[in-house]
């Protein structure tokens, strides 16, 4: 579904990916891993288009066609649909607002607010406060709420446990399931090794701006040495 | 030094609708799209002369009104489009262009109008006075207070109640972030600076009935829109209402109480609240 091909990206003349390939199947959750700095945020925003940085080489495809150089509302609207790093809620929207501004409240096909708030009943009780009155797991929510309006078949979520008291990662693991088991492809940035894992079907971990390695979640719970090695102690 | 009649008052709130009505233009364009648009006063300019003609030729001051607005709005789209996107988040070229923008088309409207000075016409049930408490107030000042109000309503229902207003604000708090989400934000802050404009050009009509048009009415008006927004906070639409106010009814005082400093009497103030307040009364950092 998603087929990033050798892709280099520059921030001015750093350049920060070498190379990257890495593919999302229909339904798949592919986990990326990686340290701190080690280009994942980057890759995102070059899926998006989202500059910078810059992608100079390579190319992305998304159901068979090119993303690359397209302005990043029309990959939006293509079905790619992004839960950005740091949330980045609009601290003058209310909760309701950062779903009905992606889709008006008259439409009623695929994700509507009452659906939303169906999965996430939390934020049905805080529907009329802002994005800045909101506790860290509201936050994370709404950024995954948000990210439905669109109708999506691919989410890319950076790092959505980031910050996350522990039960509220098992919360998002459920809905990470249950997004899943709708259909959704995800692309899931995580530090949190356990936490990928209890959802991925594949891994890759980046390094310096390149794949070193790349595993289905099987293999990896056969032989966790290898990943260990190459995220540092997680 | 004599004291302030109810009639210099109301002079002083009706001047302040006006302020409101062109302020509000501007406090869209500089304050939410952070645009400095120094050609404001021209578009209001422009609205005045458009307005003048038009409803001179049909003898309807609305339509007249209508026509300042949608030709103003246009010319908006062009200053957009056709110069402001090359100097896009740049706000020293911003400042120059738009100076630039200003001088030419007062001087073409020089051009075409000469240098007389011109009165909208203005519609007959909207001449003559109204008996306010004891005394007999012009009724044309006093719609243009009632539109002030009105306005303010239209635009806050607009900003806070509808989906293109959460887009507009969305836009302004993350563009990034919005245009990822699928919105061509693009589109959206050329509607609001469109609408801006029309404001702009909607004051100028209005203005003209009752200020008079003249070759270098829009450095005034500029100058007034520039302290309202500065003293409301950029982007603030209850911030442009108040700042509208403080101006209009300090215009007031100045004229009355005292003539030789009736500038000082608005900019001294502004001055003090901007030292303790340096992103105006209702403001927030960027
Ligand atoms: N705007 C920028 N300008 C210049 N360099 C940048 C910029 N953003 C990131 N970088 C650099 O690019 C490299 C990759 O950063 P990136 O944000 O992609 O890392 P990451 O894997 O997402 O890290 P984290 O887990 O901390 O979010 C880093 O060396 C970083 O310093
Ligand atoms: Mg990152």
């Amino acid at each position: 579904m998603l087929d990033v091909r050798e892709i280099h990206s520059f921030y001015g003349d750093a350049h920060v990916l070498h190379g990257v390939s890495l593919s999302v199947a229909k339904g798949e959750v592919r986990a990326l891993l990686g340290r701190n700095g080690m280009g994942k945020t980057t890759l995102i925003r070059s899926i998006m288009n989202l500059t910078p940085p810059q992608v100079r080489a390579g190319d992305i495809t998304f159901k068979g066609e090119s993303l690359r150089g397209r302005p990043s509302n029309e990959i939006a609207r293509r079905g790619i649909a992004i839960v950005p790093q740091g949330r980045r809620l609009f601290p003058s929207l209310t909760v309701t607002e950062h779903l009905t501004v992606l889709k008006p409240a008259s439409v009623t096909t695929g994700w509507t607010v009452a659906k939303a708030f169906e999965l996430f009943p939390r934020l049905a009780e805080r529907r009329d406060h802002y994005g800045n009155q909101l506790s860290g797991g509201e936050r994370q929510m709404l950024a995954a709420a948000r990210a439905l309006m669109i109708d999506p078949e691919l989410i890319l979520m950076d790092e959505p446990s980031e910050g996350l008291a522990p039960v509220m990662v098992q919360h998002l693991e459920s809905i990470i399931l249950e997004l899943k088991a709708a259909g959704l492809s995800i692309l899931l940035v995580e530090q949190n090794l356990f936490s990928a894992l209890a959802v991925a079907d594949q891994v890759t971990v980046l390094e310096g701006g390149r794949v070193v390695y790349e595993a289905d979640a099987q293999s990896v719970a056969h032989d966790p040495g290898r990943l260990n090695r190459h995220l540092g102690v997680c | 030094m004599s004291g302030l009649s109810l009639f210099q008052l109301l002079n002083g709130v009706t001047f302040a609708a006006l302020l409101f009505i062109v302020a509000s233009g501007f406090t869209l364009i500089f304050g939410l799209l952070r645009i400095v648009n120094l050609a404001h006063g021209a578009l209001y300019l422009m609205g005045g002369y458009c307005g003048y003609a038009v409803a001179s030729a049909s003898g309807n001051f609305f339509v007249g009104a209508l026509a300042a607005m949608v030709c103003v709005g246009l010319a908006g789209l062009a200053l957009d489009r056709g110069l402001l996107r090359f100097v896009g988040g740049n706000e020293l070229r911003q400042v120059l262009l738009t100076l630039g923008v200003a001088f030419v088309v007062n001087d073409l409207l020089l051009v075409v109008f000469g240098g007389d000075t011109f009165t909208v016409p203005t519609p007959d049930f909207l001449r003559g006075a109204l008996h306010v408490g004891t005394m007999f107030y012009p009724k044309y000042r006093l719609f243009v207070l009632g539109l002030g109000i009105v306005l303010f309503c239209v635009l806050w229902l607009m900003l806070y109640r509808t989906r293109l207003g959460a887009l507009i604000r969305a836009g302004v708090d993350d563009p990034e972030t919005i245009q990822a989400m699928g919105i061509n934000i693009r589109r959206i802050f050329l509607l609001t600076f469109m609408l801006g404009a029309a404001l702009a050009g909607l004051g100028g009509a209005v203005g003209g009935a009752f200020l008079t048009l003249y070759p270098s009415a829009d450095a005034e008006i500029l100058v007034f829109s520039l302290a309202v927004v500065i003293i409301g906070g950029r982007g603030s639409l209850l911030g442009a209402a108040v700042g509208a106010l403080m101006v209009g009814l300090l215009n007031s005082i100045g004229q009355v109480m005292f003539p030789e400093f009736a500038y000082f009497v608005i900019f001294g103030p502004m001055a003090l609240i901007l030292a303790f307040r340096p992103y105006g009364l209702f403001g927030r950092a960027a």
